[in-house]
């Protein structure tokens, strides 16, 4: 299988500059720089590479929408991994710092960018040290500053803590938290691109998306664009977790059968149970039952199948497994995680959090089921951002494919067998 | 510049709107009403409550129609099935953790979220949970109330405090389901437009502390009035009940529509919370002779008495021998009745309201309020409008921080502006005069070059000065407000003639607002309440035109000023004085003489609305009502009339009537059936007034035409050094809150009263052996008064600000009385 991201991950010491160099690092600014901006842009929308933070869009055409001739623009990595089940831009910022950096000058120098922020979640702080010490190496290499490799090219990059807050990772709160403001989306349209960072033109990308950009670089988008299937292209990082034997993060070629990744690299359903439900993209997503494990890993599948890939956070559960519980697991998280800016999402994460709690204590009313239809029906698209549908997501996708899960502590709690 | 429309339809009505209107906005133009609780006009989208969702062709999910830009061609529905089960939707979760305790809300009954629940919510809830509880009455401020529970979490007040008061003093704490509105480190939240964030809360979370649980609103009597506080005019509406006074609101897109021309919707919370002395137990209701007791005869009577002794008075000892002090705080119709008085009844121009130089007019266009937002450059010279005219404040920073207009201070006082301008010139205290002459030199073609002389005098580093050239220079719309009462000597005139060459040496157009801060401090001025000047701005000098305006026995000759009553009435010239609404024994300088020169007169009578120093030691008192029982006009900074309406009915004579019995009295014509036939007197002899008529007071009021006045007299010019190494020289400043007969001890504002202190520069705290915290007794050469010492440098060196802070804080005792320079020295 053709890596691109993971092949020298477990490399001893590469998040060092002299491994990483070592093993090619930095070898694309040269290439980069001796082609104009415009073409990286299109280099990178020939090779179909489309952002891993969750919503997929072409990154080359992201790139393309910044607001002509306007300066300075700015580049923000959006490194608030905090989708549950997600950990795969973790690994990527703990063992090859140097990766992301050399992504983001690429980013930089087709976007004509000069300072980059890496918004790293709050609880990040350990991996903020490890990308702290990588900057100051590629500072002192001469890989950031002023004129980088006498291109002309200047770029400055800074890291940023977040308070620990999910909403963050949506991007115009992470601008909003990057300016010192309260962590709450901001409207659009102005798009980032138009309006981001301090109301200038911005790009925003997931830190997997920026590492990518470096194999396209150096291996051309053909030898990308070779990998995957035809509208999803190049390679997933996915991090299974659940109940699994070997749970972990798997850089796959996009479409690969989802069996394969459940039953070959992650090495089978613990204690050979049988599979029950699983969640493709992360808590986000809605869950599909396990007749569907056959369904090809990448956008397009996915979605016909009734689910997105997201953040490509695999969570896999067996027939032990009520799924009300983790849709109240769930639930709890959406309801904590709330920014409390719109209505149906403060109010409504709360609410759908207090019967499902019901429910699970088995103290529920046939009637609830129904109840929590409608308010996942109010909620869903009423929202100002899209945590509130993310919110609704496991709740409603629960109920369709395991409403037997619902009926079930129903009943119990008919039969007066309350916990 | 006219913005280029779009046609669209809403609900099948056909809508022609400026292009990136929102949806809200356009919708109303057709009488389409679309809920809303976030959005504001003022505040512009925001989207967060979701109450607005509507239905768009082609768009896929429900849009929110506050934040949707409409454009050509789109198709909005806001009645279809799918929007009302949204709104439905939406209203529940509004409402699922709201008390509804609205039997004993203050809001109940003009609450949008009644309303819109009535109209678009659930008749039902499906909540079976315990609602959220918090404290139902915690303390903002001592003014504000805010009940937790009801909150909505729409952020209008906290997006107020951002983008209108520019201060985000009040902000959204915590997150999610926990989230409130509070302050950093649960700090007071008593800025000085604290009191909007009442008016705009959709619910009743913001409660007006005094009007909790006052009354019913369906109960309360609403009067579109005018706040009287300062020479802003802002529009309010005064509820009461039962002849009671309830609450004061702004008049806003809330309860009316907002006065765009004035106060842009919003009030301050002087406005908002200082109405006290309207019930104050210090009114004067009765007339009364000192000495001998209420007269029985009632108001009327005593002021035709009263009337006829001066009559006799000047019958004996001339014309001269009487005369008239003013305030600038009458209405329009009262100030005119009293000059009509002493002009055609006692014969004398011995007439005066002020004790700063002025004249009346303007060598430039006069500017109304709103022009701040359409000038591209404002450049406010002796003007704090933060503590003088707290509602220019809020325009001006509404035109720098999102119209794009620049501001330039030019004051001898830090003010609160400053760091919203992008020319902050300080000059040193008393150095106005020779400041403005060099801008009107720099404007010219002398130009101005670098000068150190220049420096020493004023302060003012040479390149920043030429900057502020520049851009008056290149600027294509300029307005400059000043505070003539600031402005030392006569450097007012020198200031004309800047506008005058401002006007001919700047690439665009030029006006300007006198901003003394005084309510009708214009309006003085237009009606004549001036030893040189009958009303609409004519010399005494023009005899003809007096003579075909007001008969032929019209007095020429020009008459005392304000100080030169004073002391005429120490010399004996003068017989009988009096005095309108004004209290010089506290704020006049002399102190204990000029108690002395008023005790002389024969004959002192003070015709005020509350009890003061003054009306202590006259002989007769006459009651006047004042704002809240009284009816007029009044004439704002921006040359706007408006009209004032009474909240309160009262059983004592109008102003105008009991001036009315007197002029008939003495014989002159004045049958006044109400204050408008005063207005149409005024309109029919006033110059600059002809068009102010009860149509043209309506809704808005009407700006008079500029006052206009080429001849600008020359200015004296003084400069004066200091007496000894150790004085600065005396600026008194003005602070919002002052604790005077209008905010008196029991308002609800005390807890805004400062004490005493004196501001000076660390290099004079040098050399003065003075430090932050120091207790000192300031001398001038006419009184003394203690202040705490606080080194801050908010003027230049050799300068000392002394913040008016109180009646009994006793400054005026320190100023010169000629007018002139007023040197200070400390000691311990």
């Amino acid at each position: 299988m053709k890596l691109f991201l993971t092949h020298n991950i477990d490399t001893k010491d590469l998040h060092s500059i002299k491994v990483y160099k070592k093993q090619g690092g930095y070898g694309s600014l040269e290439k980069a720089f001796a082609k104009k901006p415009d073409e990286i842009v299109q280099m990178v929308k020939d090779s179909g590479l489309r952002g891993r933070g969750g919503a997929g869009f072409p990154t080359g055409l992201k790139w393309s929408f910044l607001a002509k001739d306007v300066f300075p623009r700015y580049l923000a990595c959006n490194a608030d991994e905090s989708e549950p089940g997600t950990c795969k831009d973790r690994v990527l910022l703990q063992k090859n710092p140097h990766l992301l950096i050399e992504g983001m000058i690429l980013c930089a120098y087709a976007c004509q960018i000069e300072t980059a922020y890496i918004y790293l979640r709050g609880e990040f702080y350990d991996l903020a040290e490890i990308m702290d010490k990588a900057l100051e190496e590629a500072y002192e290499a001469g890989y950031l500053g002023a004129n980088i490799l006498g291109s002309g090219m200047n770029l400055e990059m800074y890291t940023h803590l977040g308070a620990g807050a999910y909403i963050c990772g949506e991007e115009s709160a992470l601008l909003n938290s990057l300016e010192g403001m309260r962590g709450e989306p901001r409207l659009k349209p102005p798009f980032p691109a138009v309006e981001g960072l301090y109301g200038k033109p911005t790009v925003v990308n997931n830190v997997e998306t920026l590492c990518a950009v470096v194999p396209i670089m150096n291996e051309g988008p053909e030898a990308y664009a070779a990998v995957g299937t035809e509208k999803s292209k190049g390679t997933k990082l996915v991090s299974v977790s659940g109940h699994v034997k070997k749970p972990g993060n798997y850089e796959i070629p996009m479409g690969l059968p989802t069996r394969d990744l459940i039953y070959d690299l992650a090495g089978g359903i613990r204690d050979d149970n049988e599979l029950k439900a699983w969640i493709p993209g992360g808590s986000s997503v809605p869950m599909l039952p396990a007749s569907l494990v056959d369904t090809p890993y990448d956008y397009e599948a996915i979605a016909a199948a009734g689910s997105m890939l997201g953040s490509g956070a695999l969570i896999v559960m067996d027939h032990t497994t009520n799924v009300v519980e983790e849709a109240l697991r769930l639930a709890g998280f959406y309801m904590h995680e709330s920014c409390g800016k719109c209505t149906p999402c403060r109010e409504g994460t709360r609410w759908l959090h207090q019967i499902l709690s019901d429910i699970h204590l088995k103290k529920g009313k046939e009637s609830n089921i129904a109840l929590l239809e409608d308010i996942c029906d109010n909620m869903s698209f009423k929202c100002f951002c899209p945590l509130g549908d993310a919110a609704v997501a496991p709740v409603i996708s629960s109920i369709q494919n395991f409403r037997e899960d619902y009926e079930e502590l129903l009943n119990l709690a008919k039969a007066g067998t309350a916990s | 510049m006219d913005k280029e429309q779009v046609t669209l339809t809403i609900d099948g009505k056909t809508v022609t709107v400026p292009k990136g209107m929102v949806a809200v906005d356009a919708a109303k133009t057709v009488d389409i009403d679309i809920p809303v609780f976030c959005y504001h006009e003022k505040l512009g989208p925001f989207g967060c409550c979701r109450m607005c969702l509507v239905e768009v062709e082609k768009m896929p999910k429900l849009a929110t129609a506050c934040t949707l830009n409409v454009s050509q061609d789109m198709v909005i529905k806001t009645d279809t099935p799918k929007v009302k089960k949204g709104r439905n939707g939406v209203l529940e979760f509004t409402l699922l953790n709201h008390p509804l305790d609205c039997p004993v809300c203050d809001k109940g009954g003009e609450c949008p979220l009644q309303d819109n629940t009535f109209e678009h919510g659930p008749d039902l809830t499906r909540m079976e949970y315990n609602r959220a509880h918090h404290d139902k009455a915690t303390p903002l401020s001592p003014v504000i109330t805010i009940d937790r529970e009801r909150c909505i979490a729409c952020q209008r007040c906290t997006r107020y405090s951002d983008i209108i008061e520019k201060d985000t003093a009040l902000v959204m704490l915590n997150r999610g389901f926990h989230n409130e509105v509070g302050t950093f480190n649960n700090e007071p939240y008593d800025t000085r437009f604290s009191g909007n964030v009442v008016d705009i809360c959709p619910v009743g979370a913001l409660t007006n502390t005094q009007y909790r649980f006052k009354s019913r609103n369906w109960d309360l009597k609403n009067a579109e009035s005018l706040c009287a506080h300062c020479a802003c005019n802002c529009n309010i509406v005064i509820g009461t009940r039962q002849n009671r006074f309830m609450r004061v609101q702004a008049k806003s897109s809330e309860n009316s529509v907002s006065n765009d021309f004035v106060d842009d919707g919003w009030i301050c919370d002087k406005g908002r919370f200082g109405y006290q002395f309207l019930e104050s137990k210090n009114r004067i209701l009765d007339p009364r002779e000192n000495g001998i007791g209420d007269s029985r005869a009632g108001v009327i009577e005593t002021a035709k008495k009263v009337a006829a002794s001066f009559k006799k008075i000047a019958e004996e000892h001339g014309p001269d021998s009487v005369g008239f002090l003013g305030s600038p705080f009458g209405t329009n119709e009262e100030l005119y009745l009293y000059q009509k008085l002493f002009r055609l009844g006692l014969g004398t121009n011995n007439i005066d309201h002020k004790l700063y130089a002025d004249s009346p007019g303007l060598p430039v266009d006069h500017y109304d309020m709103e022009d701040v937002e359409s000038a591209d450059l404002v450049l406010t010279i002796a003007s704090d409008p933060t503590e003088e005219l707290p509602i220019l404040d809020l325009r001006l920073k509404k035109a720098v921080s999102s119209l794009g207009t620049k501001l330039a201070v030019l004051s001898d006082q830090q003010t609160l502006m400053d760091c919203f301008a992008c020319h902050s010139l300080r000059y040193n205290v008393g150095s106005d005069g020779t400041v403005l002459q060099s801008l009107t030199d720099g404007l010219g073609k002398k130009g101005f070059k670098k000068n150190k002389g220049f420096e020493t005098e004023t302060g003012i580093e040479s390149d920043a000065f030429k900057e502020l050239i520049a851009s008056l220079k290149k600027s294509t719309k300029v307005c400059v407000i000043y505070n003539p009462e600031k402005l030392t000597g006569d450097s007012v005139h020198i200031l004309k003639s800047f506008l005058t060459a401002l006007d001919k040496n700047s690439e665009g157009t030029c006006g300007a607002i006198p901003a003394a801060p005084a309510t009708n401090a214009l309006g003085a001025m237009d009606m004549g309440v001036l030893p040189d000047y009958y009303p609409g701005g004519i010399p005494v000098s023009n005899a003809a035109k007096i003579r075909e305006l007001w008969g032929d026995s019209a007095p020429v000759t020009e008459g005392a000023s304000a100080s030169e009553l004073i002391q005429k009435a120490e010399s004996g010239e003068l017989k009988a004085l009096w005095i309108y609404r004004c209290n010089p024994l506290v704020d006049f300088p002399g102190g204990a003489k000029l108690e002395q020169a008023l005790k002389k007169l024969d004959l002192l009578v003070v015709h005020d609305m509350l009890e003061t120093e003054t009306t202590r030691i006259a002989k007769v008192v006459l009651p006047s009502n004042g704002p809240g029982y009284d009816e007029g006009t009044t004439t704002n900074i921006g040359g706007r009339v408006q009209f004032r309406k009474r909240g309160i009915v009262t059983q004592n004579p109008a102003d105008w009537k009991i001036l009315g019995a007197m002029l008939k009295e003495l014989d002159i014509e004045s049958d006044y059936r109400d204050s408008f036939e005063v207005t149409s007197e005024i309109a029919s002899t006033v110059p600059g007034y002809s068009e102010v008529n009860r149509k043209n007071l309506r809704k808005f009021g009407h700006q008079r035409e500029k006052v206009s006045n080429p001849k600008v007299p020359e200015s004296k010019g003084s400069s004066e050094k200091a007496p000894d190494k150790n004085a600065l020289r005396l600026r008194v400043s003005n602070y919002l809150f002052a604790h005077d007969k209008i905010l008196d001890a029991s308002s609800s504002l005390a807890h805004h009263f400062q004490t005493s202190s004196i501001y000076i520069h660390e290099d004079d705290a040098k050399s003065l052996g003075l430090s932050s915290g120091a207790e000192v007794t300031i001398k001038s050469d006419w009184g003394e008064i203690k202040a705490e010492v606080q080194v801050n440098n908010r003027c230049n060196p050799g300068g000392a600000l002394v913040p008016y802070i109180s009646d009994e804080q006793g400054v005026a005792s320190l100023l010169n009385p000629d007018g002139g320079p007023t040197w200070v020295t400390f000691k311990n």
